[in-house]
């Protein structure tokens, strides 16, 4: 028996949410280890993480039902703080406006820009750890709700945060190469990065997997759902083929320098990470499995 | 203050489903919404098998994880051990929904708020029984104080050992089985 109360508008708020705080993260991270040579990536995550945030918390509040009609009770979401909604709303509501400064900062906007310079390694700071805590957060939105045991695994929050760098750094790739097609001369250095999140996602998820098959009945029939059920194409398909393997062995090819790599190709494999990214959040929600209460 | 719980003897449900129409009418649900309904469960093996009829509605658990997760605090318990829903404040975000293991609550998408039973309080601050208990023609049903030993659900509860659903889920719910 499937039964869920969240459908797409969650699905894409918990992938666009993901994406958005890994791109902040790629671009921290290539302000910290590579200033020199990774500027173009450093602008494209930067800029591209507070606005895709922000798309999808308009899809998590276009999923309210009163709170839609009648916006002012959204004063009362942080009345709770045993509720993950409630962190949520305060994580947001900083993570947003930082991200939008540290891009404002990065960008080299004329007058804007000079005057937030100075704040730069504050926005840093503060928006790299709000970054972790927008991608881990959305596991453990899911994670808590004691109606659908196949969630209630903290190895949740740390799948989603390995899917939010690998697609993050996905995005942030084809932003950068929108911007500046020819800053990008060797790709070769995010390649080392994109096989070490993939494969921490990878690692994730088979334990996932695993530990959901033996922990209950009701998170046996889920992961049967997904490996061998109605969702096993969509599962082995988009989720493992499209969203691990194939970016994962391009990775290898271009980190190894086994075969040229042309751009093209690393860019549909960055896409295809995106594609494994919102399967990966649609399959764990439409997979829900209720409790089996009378026994 | 008194602690107010049911005790249901599935023993003697016939399911003749007059709980859930009583509760339509009192709450004025549709037709297609219910706070209360019974499951059909089918025990034994040919020759020796029989139905089992398990009324459910919201168990008003001690520990309710609808209202831990509830964000904007619409989720309440009050003096009676009643869990209720503020309807000025729920935002209707689904989360209670997702958190409840019993799934007793849907959206009431006229008020756009999170509805689930609300054990009759109005009847019961008057001195009355909810509605489904009344209307019950088997007395399957059996209400009161659960912290009162000399209630006639208490003693229920005592002599035929009955027992919460999925106790192991730890929500502590105020409504106990007598199963067959």
């Amino acid at each position: 028996m499937q039964e869920c109360a969240w459908g797409w508008l969650i699905i894409t708020y918990l992938f666009l949410a993901g994406v958005g705080a890994g791109a902040f993260l790629v671009a921290a991270a290539s302000s910290f280890l590579a200033p020199d040579w990774s500027l173009t990536l450093r602008r494209a995550g930067a800029m591209i993480s507070g606005p895709l945030v922000a798309l999808g918390t308009i899809f998590l509040l276009l999923d309210l039902e009163a709170g839609l009609w009648e916006p002012w009770r959204q004063i009362y979401l942080v009345s709770n703080l045993r509720s993950m909604i409630s962190w949520g709303v305060i994580i947001l509501s900083l993570f947003i406006p930082v991200s939008l400064l540290y891009a404002a900062s990065v960008l080299d906007i004329p007058k804007v820009s000079l005057k937030l310079k100075k704040y730069e390694d504050l926005l840093w700071y503060l928006g790299s750890i709000l970054a972790i805590s927008t991608g881990g957060y959305t596991g453990v939105l899911i994670a808590v709700a004691n109606g659908v045991p196949l969630w209630n695994t903290p190895l949740l929050p740390v799948l989603f945060l390995a899917s939010a760098i690998s697609t993050g750094l996905g995005a942030s790739l084809i932003c950068a190469y929108i911007m500046e097609p020819d800053a990008i001369k060797d790709m070769t250095n995010f390649a080392v990065t994109h096989i070490f999140f993939l494969i921490a996602e990878f690692v994730t998820l088979l334990l996932f997997l695993f530990i959901s098959k033996t922990r209950s009945i009701e998170t046996a029939q889920s992961t049967d759902l997904l490996i061998s059920g109605v969702f096993s194409p969509y599962f082995w398909g988009l989720v493992v083929i499209v969203g691990i393997l194939i970016p994962l062995v391009v990775s290898v090819l271009e980190y190894l320098k086994i075969a040229h790599v042309p751009k093209p190709v690393v860019l549909t494999s960055d896409m295809s990470t995106l594609i494994g990214g919102m399967s990966l959040r649609a399959l764990i929600v439409l997979a829900a499995t209720i409790p089996h209460i009378i026994l | 203050m008194p602690r107010y719980g049911l005790a249901i003897d599935t023993t003697k449900c016939v399911g003749c489903h007059s709980c859930r129409v009583a509760c339509q009418n009192q709450q004025k649900l549709e037709f297609k919404h219910a706070f209360n309904w019974i499951s059909e469960v089918e025990r034994g093996k040919f020759p020796a098998f029989g139905k089992e009829f398990v009324p459910l509605q919201c168990n008003h658990c001690e520990n309710a994880p609808c209202q831990r997760v509830c964000p904007t605090g619409a989720i309440y318990t009050n003096d009676d051990g009643i869990v209720l829903v503020h309807g000025n404040r729920c935002v209707g975000c689904k989360y209670c929904i997702e958190a409840c293991p019993y799934k007793v609550r849907f959206i009431d998408e006229h008020r756009g708020i999170s509805v689930k039973c609300w054990l009759c309080v109005d009847l019961v601050a008057a001195g009355k029984d909810p509605a489904c208990v009344t209307t019950c023609p088997t007395q399957v049903r059996i209400f009161g104080d659960l912290d009162d030993p000399n209630s006639k659900v208490s003693k229920f509860i005592a002599e035929n050992r009955a027992q919460p659903l999925r106790p192991d889920l730890n929500t502590e719910p105020k409504i106990y089985y007598k199963r067959s």
